[in-house]
């Protein structure tokens, strides 16, 4: 008897918490989802463009909210080019050059590799959860999944240009969609998951195109080759000396 | 004996009134050249200065002494705002204010651009801005703590941005980390150049301080004193009254470009003046030279007659002289005329582009100063004189047999 009630109360007790879930909450879990305490991934980036393409591999590894590094594998030439991201701070290394550069805050708003993510992007996707209001617009069942729609507008003091988000988020916390508008409601870009896949014990999105709306044909897919998660990271990975010289 | 002579000048000048006529037009159109250009120049180049000194603004600034080689935030000024109040509060300056001026990048949804953040007290500088507060479109900032934003409207284009809409600032705090928040836009701004209306954003003071977390720092004093061109009084007020390590410099230390506009306008001035007065001069000697050879007879006579040969050089300068004074009266009159109507500005906003290159705004106010009427009148009489002596001297030394038998 004790048993059943156990697993009633645990029952209960998730059920009760997805409808506490408030959507802050929603957010905050779809972030966490996505990064994990600590993740290594191998990724293949493709830039289009109407008159070129451009695919990268890479490879990433992060820690808790505020740590990251990318290293490019592929093509060749850009190998060893590394992003390292510690707290609000974000370098970049290129070995032909043979310097890391710390990315100044003017240049924050530039495209991170030449894709169609800016290096803010990349470096403070956490701010979404505290620097914005966040509402519960609908709930929806697709495919016997709950879908969330969640409309973020960012505080009033907060750094960020769009009038107001609106992401589609699973009860597994993948973020299906992500709408960026402008202040007069208008779409500006969005991001699209296009795939969903079980990795490294998670259900995880495969695959996401970022794109403006207003160039349909430029856009920049993230394809996740593989994921470990929880994984053990020295304690060197995210220092400028490992950006520089890579012991991996 | 002098009454004689200016009545025989007089006389002689108006024997061949169609060739007096036509040296009165060259000398009068000359003239009015000279004064009416340069009122152009120097209207264009007031205005550069004096646009140029609100835009700093201030005529005296005062920073750390890296400030001006490195503007970043990491060169405040040592001395914070509670103690600078207490040094200049009874200082008699005309106006002052502390601010915080920081390169900075803004962020719309559809553009970015760098800029130059002016973290301000509206109402310490409200005299000294080169935005004049009622001018601006929707609201200029109203106090050092106003949560807004004022653009230029040049920016605002740029950025699609409009009155109402947030944008980002962002900059760097003095640990090199990014320091950026959102901002209304309250007002936009208009400036007589372009590049102006691109480069500056005003933010409060207090809240552009806690943005960058330098609260009560600032980078950048400036002082308005009565007079641009006169500013020593003040530059020696201000040094009197700091000590440290600071940087105290005037305008035009501070832009130079403009420091040496000013400098140079008033030899621009006396050469533009010269070689009018050097083409003149042809048509002047000409005259002169045709008018003794004519009278080479009449002249041998009064010499003959007992005249002294001073009296004919006189008599010739005097004549020369009358022919420049009447073609200078008429040269001031009409630079006069043309330049009164025209005090409300000249729109010379199609070569716009060009004129911005040089920092001068679209439209232009002639700027006619009694100095440099004075310089060209001065310049044309004295030239006009020492050309005059060559054909003057001619004619005094003629020999009277000579000169009554020549043909």
């Amino acid at each position: 008897m004790k048993k059943p009630m156990l697993l009633l109360t645990l029952l209960l007790c998730s059920a009760n918490g997805l409808a506490d879930d408030d959507a802050r909450g929603i957010v905050r879990a779809a972030i966490d989802h996505w990064r994990g305490l600590s993740s290594y991934t191998e990724m293949t980036m493709v830039i289009h463009r109407p008159d070129w393409e451009r695919t990268m591999t890479m490879r990433a590894w992060t820690q808790g909210q505020d740590q990251s590094l990318v290293r490019i594998i592929e093509p060749r030439k850009d190998r060893g080019n590394g992003t390292l991201i510690d707290d609000n701070n974000m370098w970049s290394y290129s070995p032909k050059v043979n310097r890391v550069i710390k990315v100044p805050s003017s240049m924050m708003n530039q495209s991170w590799m030449g894709s169609d993510f800016s290096n803010k992007d990349i470096a403070k996707v956490d701010d979404i959860v505290d620097e914005y209001e966040h509402t519960l617009l609908s709930t929806e069942v697709v495919d016997g999944e709950t879908v969330y729609e969640v409309q973020s507008v960012p505080n009033e003091d907060a750094a960020v240009v769009w009038g107001k988000e609106v992401m589609l988020i699973s009860e597994n916390h993948i973020v299906l969609e992500h709408d960026f508008y402008d202040q007069d409601g208008e779409l500006v870009q969005q991001l699209r998951t296009l795939e969903v896949a079980e990795m490294g014990g998670r259900v995880v999105a495969k695959r996401q195109r970022m794109n403006d709306v207003a160039t349909p044909d430029e856009w920049t897919e993230v394809k996740v080759n593989s994921v470990d998660y929880e994984v053990q990271i020295a304690d060197n990975m995210f220092t400028l000396s490992n950006l520089r010289n890579p012991r991996d | 004996m002098l009454r004689v002579l200016f009545m025989l000048a007089w006389r002689n000048l108006w024997r061949n009134h169609r060739r007096t006529f036509i040296m009165l037009a060259a000398i009068g159109t000359g003239v009015w050249a000279m004064i009416f250009m340069t009122a152009l120049t120097r209207g264009m180049v007031d205005q550069m200065i004096s646009d140029g000194i609100k835009e700093m603004p201030g005529h005296v600034q005062m920073h750390n002494p890296e400030f001006r080689d490195d503007p970043s935030v990491n060169n405040l000024i040592a001395l914070d705002d509670a103690e600078l109040a207490a040094r200049f509060e009874d200082a008699e300056f005309k106006a002052w204010a502390s601010r915080v001026r920081v390169p900075a990048i803004v962020t719309s949804e559809r553009d970015s651009r760098g800029v130059t953040l002016l973290g301000i007290d509206p109402v310490s500088e409200r005299e000294m801005s080169f935005v004049n507060y009622d001018d601006v479109a929707g609201r200029f900032l109203e106090s050092s703590d106003d949560k807004g934003i004022v653009i230029g409207e040049k920016l605002a284009e740029i950025l699609e941005t409009e009155i109402g809409k947030r944008i980002v600032i962002m900059s760097q705090d003095p640990d090199n980390e990014i320091a950026d928040r959102g901002l209304r836009v309250v007002g936009l701004f208009t400036a007589s150049t372009s590049a102006t209306e691109e480069t500056y954003v005003f933010m409060g003071k207090k809240t552009a301080q806690k943005m960058l977390g330098i609260e009560g720092a600032t980078t950048e004093v400036v002082f308005l004193g009565d007079d641009y061109r006169n500013v020593d009084p003040l530059y020696d007020a201000v040094v009197g009254k700091v000590d440290g390590n600071v940087e105290i410099s005037r305008w035009y230390d501070v832009n130079t470009y403009l420091g040496t506009m000013m400098g140079v306008m008033d030899g621009f001035v006396l050469i533009w003046v010269i070689v009018i007065f050097l083409a003149l001069s042809f048509g002047l000697v000409n005259t002169l030279v045709m008018a003794v050879f004519e009278r080479i007879r009449e002249i041998g006579l009064m010499l003959a007659l007992g005249m002294k040969p001073g009296s004919i050089l006189g008599q010739i300068v005097i004549e020369s002289m009358l022919l420049l004074a009447i073609g200078l009266t008429i040269g001031n009159v009409l630079a006069v005329i043309t330049i009164l109507p025209l005090q409300n500005g000249i729109d010379i906003s199609i070569v716009a582009d060009g004129m911005e290159m040089m920092g001068a705004a679209s439209m232009l106010y002639p700027a006619l100063y009694a100095n440099d009427m004075i310089l060209a009148n001065a310049v044309v009489l004295i030239l006009g004189f020492l050309a005059s002596l060559s054909p003057a001297w001619r004619a005094s030394r003629y020999e009277p047999v000579e000169a009554i038998s020549k043909v």
